[in-house]
């Protein structure tokens, strides 16, 4: 019986990818790897994945592995893959993916927050506050202040009837809607805030946002 | 058994104490029998707008303290036959002498001697507030069309919208109406919908609430003047009538205007 080989390399599309075991024991895996590594010698610096398998690894045991791998000076590591993820990962992207509906007025002095994106059934008041994971729609007045992708996610968009907030922010971005900026709301109504490349807050119609921004869009089918 | 009202703003200066003085004057003078009470410990002033400063003996600190006995404490006006009774605020103490659980409790117990129980409330959201709010069954938010006691109002509404009472009514205070009409002001219907709350009643700026005030006479006395049949208006409305808003720039008008609309027709 021949053994399995724990580590190998794999060319696919997307480049080299190490194929890493899953099923033996961690520590076997390591010096696999540090073998498979001082025998294979490139001439010039190359980029590798790396792809765990199902294998779940902790953060200290993903930085060890990657130490191992880079160690071996021509080698950059430019991705890790994992089929897996711990629970608490995967609840965190249900809330994030969910949507959750306020209906009422965010008065001043209120926050409203939700995971996922916010849907505002009603004004945003001066003073208010508003903030979500994803993107934030409100159906009414929004003029408080509104906080979209408090996570850090770049590609969230705050849209409302009236967007007439005093703030915006799109995850560490923040516009201060001055009456000199008039260039960003020409008329408040109907519109919508996205983060543009260049990471300023820009101001369109909400009907762009289907070009802007469509991965927005969940709806599967329609004619 | 009667109904408390709690009458308050967040921003000071308003008219709340003004307000709470002339609606329970103007209830008395519908027969009812109403007691006002005082919650600005430390800081009283409807005793004075009342004109019953010097009859003042015991105070609402001396009730819950258990010093003396509720009646005891309640000052009578005597402009009214046992229908109007002032229970006054400490003005020795702090806000911090008196819990919204005993306010709780004697309010309640006011509440089975008189048709209306008034609470003047603070400026402010801290204990002044919350013991003012603590008993009361209905809210009236005043406001004047300043951008800075709109505000305030949207904030204390959102107080009073986490507590078990009815929706909050408006009363907008102070319309200076050249102002409003030439659009300087928020007008009364950019107020309401940006707090989307129910008007209650509109009373235009007029000196004598002032000197009314300064001699402890609220101007609800006065009845030929327009802010005491706004004031009037407000209490039918708080007793269930329903009365339609008052014009304000009717008075405005002189003999000669009324001529030229008159033509124009």
């Amino acid at each position: 019986m021949t053994t399995k080989q724990l580590v190998y390399m794999k060319g696919t599309k997307e480049g080299l990818v190490l194929m890493l075991d899953d099923q033996c024991g961690y520590s076997e895996l390591v010096s696999a790897l540090k073998g498979k590594l001082m025998e294979d010698r490139f001439d010039e610096q190359i980029e590798v994945q790396i792809s765990t398998g199902n294998r779940f690894c902790d953060g200290e045991q993903m930085k060890e592995l990657l130490n191992v791998v880079q160690e071996s000076l021509h080698v950059r590591v430019s991705k890790v893959k994992s089929d897996v993820i711990t629970i608490e990962e995967s609840n965190q992207r249900i809330l994030e993916s969910q949507s959750s509906t306020y209906v009422g007025i965010v008065r001043s002095g209120q926050k409203i927050k939700s995971e996922g994106d916010l849907v505002v059934i009603g004004d945003v008041n001066p003073n208010a506050r508003v903030e979500a994971g994803g993107s934030i729609f409100v159906l009414g007045r929004l003029k408080g202040i509104a906080h979209a992708g408090v996570n850090g996610n770049r590609d969230t968009v705050i849209g409302a009837s009236w967007l007439e907030a005093t703030h915006l922010m799109i995850a560490d971005v923040m516009e201060i809607m001055t009456n000199e900026k008039k260039e960003l709301s020409e008329t408040p109504e109907m519109e919508c805030a996205y983060l543009l490349a260049d990471g300023n807050i820009a101001i369109k119609r909400l009907q762009e946002l289907r070009v802007i921004r469509p991965n927005l869009s969940t709806f599967k089918g329609g004619s | 058994m009667g109904e408390a009202i709690v009458i308050t703003s967040g921003k000071g200066g308003v008219g709340k104490t003004t307000t709470t003085a002339n609606l329970g004057t103007a209830l008395a003078l519908q027969g009812k029998r109403v007691c006002l009470i005082d919650t600005d410990i430390g800081l009283r002033n409807l005793d004075v707008i009342l004109g019953l400063e010097n009859r003042i003996i015991y105070d609402l600190v001396d009730t819950v303290e258990g010093r003396c006995k509720v009646h005891q404490a309640l000052v009578k006006d005597k402009r009214f036959e046992d229908l109007l009774f002032l229970l006054p605020a400490a003005q020795t103490a702090d806000k911090h002498a008196v819990n919204p659980q005993q306010m709780k409790e004697l309010v309640t117990g006011l509440k089975q001697q008189f048709d209306y129980v008034l609470i003047d409330c603070p400026a402010g959201i801290e204990q002044g507030y919350r013991n003012a709010v603590a008993g009361a069954d209905r809210a009236i938010v005043v406001t004047t069309p300043e951008i800075s006691a709109v505000r305030d109002a949207d904030r204390i509404i959102g107080l009073l919208e986490q507590e078990e009472m009815e929706a909050p009514k408006l009363i907008i205070n102070r319309i200076r109406p050249h102002l409003m009409s030439r659009g300087e002001t928020m007008d009364v219907n950019e107020i309401t919908t940006h707090l989307s709350l129910d008007l209650i009643g509109i009373i235009p700026d007029d000196d004598r609430v002032i000197t009314s005030s300064n001699k402890g006479e609220p101007i609800v006395m006065e009845p030929d003047t327009q802010a005491a049949k706004a004031y009037r208006n407000i209490v039918r409305r708080v007793m269930g009538e329903s009365v339609p808003l008052m014009s304000l720039d009717r008075e405005k008008q002189g003999v000669f205007a009324k001529f030229k609309a008159l033509f124009a027709k």
